[in-house]
């Protein structure tokens, strides 16, 4: 255990993070859970959703982390015929429809486009749907179907240029190498508008933290659509469809949708009047240390340590509250790594008196949006950012 | 001694026939985890029908639903994925869910 944290801390240092080991003195909260632990090729000990198809959520002490190691990202499949094999010798990625010519890309083909790195959160549309009251039905998610991640890849715009977007092109569908396992259920194709296909920062990711992808995460290669939600981001990838008329497949038409009312929020329980499709990511921040249910020592100097972002515009601050939300103080904020990243933030606290204390954080973005102190609610359980509460326990020092 | 040694070998040599066979190619294996359910009637078809397309833990995962909600998603599942069940298998389906993972005793 002490060789755990020595090696942790040398490696926070390395990345030029923040003290998060500083004295919080507790165990994390997840160690105490009794979830499902399971073990998936290329992944370590992830928290089991579901067998099959794949749903594997990230433990919380991953967060520590500004980046998220690729065996510890989660991982969610939609149909229950997934990919577990692929040979780079045949694996082509197709482009075609509405264009001038047909591409079929091997992997060698899509490494001769400019490489483009950056780091981006990803994060399952669902992420948080278990905090949901009513409580909605769908993929219980905590707080860990998320993670920070380099990715490196093709230009998507370059791809589709190469192919040649013929006028009048509306939509373009992705489709990966997973399958339906009956033909009446749809399979996973998803879509973007053209304007929004060809914008420079959406890649097809061949790289993750510098290495290939794990095959639960899209080996050989994934859509990256920074700042949107993860449903986009179509893993193992084969298939780009340049499209004429609107893309009307069920998983845009009918599934992944929000209300389209302000803030995709409708009444607890009502059905939405009308509904669009899920897109950019809402702002959120999370308190990783101390963890919910840590014991601190009264005049004990602890960092509250977190992270924060949101879909695709840097976080201007985060305020920390250690009384439930009465008085708010400004975090310092960690290194800068682009507007797709998680930034990490700090709050010094000594706290004084024994007793429980609520702490909370509240990001704000630099077009201001941010956090709700109450959840907003939507039938399938989507945009989860609320301000959480994180409850700890503070004692009197012993001799 | 020998033994690890001997083991460490093999390995060593089983990785470098993987490597020469191709390094083109990543496989893997999932692992096969089962979610035992629930006693009752009804159990049998959820097992049999359910998991044609998922693992029963997708049942297991859920907060607890009503029977109107467990119908709901019953119908969903065959009206919009086309699952093969009848309407005298859909209602034995839907009172298990909602007897043993819902709120309908």
């Amino acid at each position: 255990m002490d060789e755990y944290r020595l090696s942790r801390r040398s490696l926070l240092k390395g990345v030029g993070a923040m003290a998060a080991l500083a004295a919080t003195g507790g165990i994390p909260a997840d160690l105490f859970a009794s979830e499902r632990m399971a073990r998936f090729p290329e992944k370590a000990d992830l928290q089991l959703l579901t067998a099959r198809p794949p749903q594997l959520e990230t433990p919380l002490h991953y967060f520590k982390e500004l980046i998220t190691p690729n065996e510890a990202v989660f991982v969610r499949w939609h149909i229950s015929q997934i990919p577990t094999s692929v040979d780079l010798s045949s694996w082509r990625l197709k482009v075609g429809g509405n264009t001038d010519k047909e591409l079929s890309l091997s992997m060698d083909d899509l490494k001769k486009f400019e490489k483009v790195v950056y780091t981006a959160v990803i994060q399952c549309s669902g992420n948080g749907r278990s905090f949901f009251e009513p409580k909605v039905f769908g993929g219980q998610w905590k707080n860990g179907s998320m993670g920070n991640v380099t990715w490196a890849g093709a230009r998507l715009k370059d791809i589709l240029n190469n192919a040649g977007i013929k006028a009048g092109s509306v939509d373009v569908s992705f489709d990966g190498l997973d399958r339906p396992p009956l033909a009446s259920v749809p399979d996973l194709v998803k879509s973007l508008p053209v304007d929004k296909a060809l914008e420079d920062d959406i890649i097809v990711a061949y790289e993750m933290n510098g290495q290939s992808l794990p095959m639960l995460n899209g080996f050989p290669a994934r859509l990256i659509v920074p700042g949107w939600y993860a449903t986009y981001w179509v893993k193992s990838l084969s298939e780009i469809t340049v499209l004429a008329k609107p893309f009307d497949g069920f998983w845009v038409k009918t599934a992944y949708r929000i209300p389209d009312t302000p803030y995709g929020c409708v009444e607890p329980g009502a059905a939405p009047k009308k509904t669009i499709p899920i897109n950019r990511m809402t702002t959120r921040s999370l308190i990783i240390e101390p963890a919910i249910g840590t014991t601190l020592k009264s005049d004990m100097p602890v960092n509250v340590t977190g992270l924060a972002f949101s879909g695709g515009y840097s976080i201007k601050d985060v305020i920390v509250s250690v009384d439930g939300g009465k008085n708010w103080g400004e975090a310092r904020l960690g290194k800068d790594m682009g507007r797709y990243s998680w930034i990490q933030w700090s709050y010094p606290w000594k706290p004084e008196r024994p007793g429980k204390y609520i702490l909370m954080a509240k990001a704000t973005n630099s077009i201001g949006e941010s956090q709700p102190f109450e959840g907003l609610w939507n039938p399938a359980g989507y945009l989860w950012n609320k301000v959480e509460k994180t409850e700890v326990t503070v004692r009197q020092e012993g001799p | 001694m020998k033994k690890i040694i001997i083991t460490i070998l093999l390995l060593a040599l089983a990785a470098g026939l993987a490597y020469a066979q191709g390094k083109d190619i990543k496989q893997i294996t999932l692992p096969n985890i089962q979610t035992e359910l629930a006693p009752g009637a009804g159990k049998d078809k959820v097992e049999t029908l359910c998991n044609i397309c998922h693992s029963v833990d997708y049942i297991t995962m859920q907060p607890s639903g009503t029977k109107a909600q467990w119908t709901a998603t019953v119908t969903k599942m065959k009206k919009v994925f086309g699952a093969p069940i009848n309407d005298a298998d859909s209602e034995v389906i839907s009172s298990y869910l909602a007897e043993h993972y819902g709120t309908a005793k």
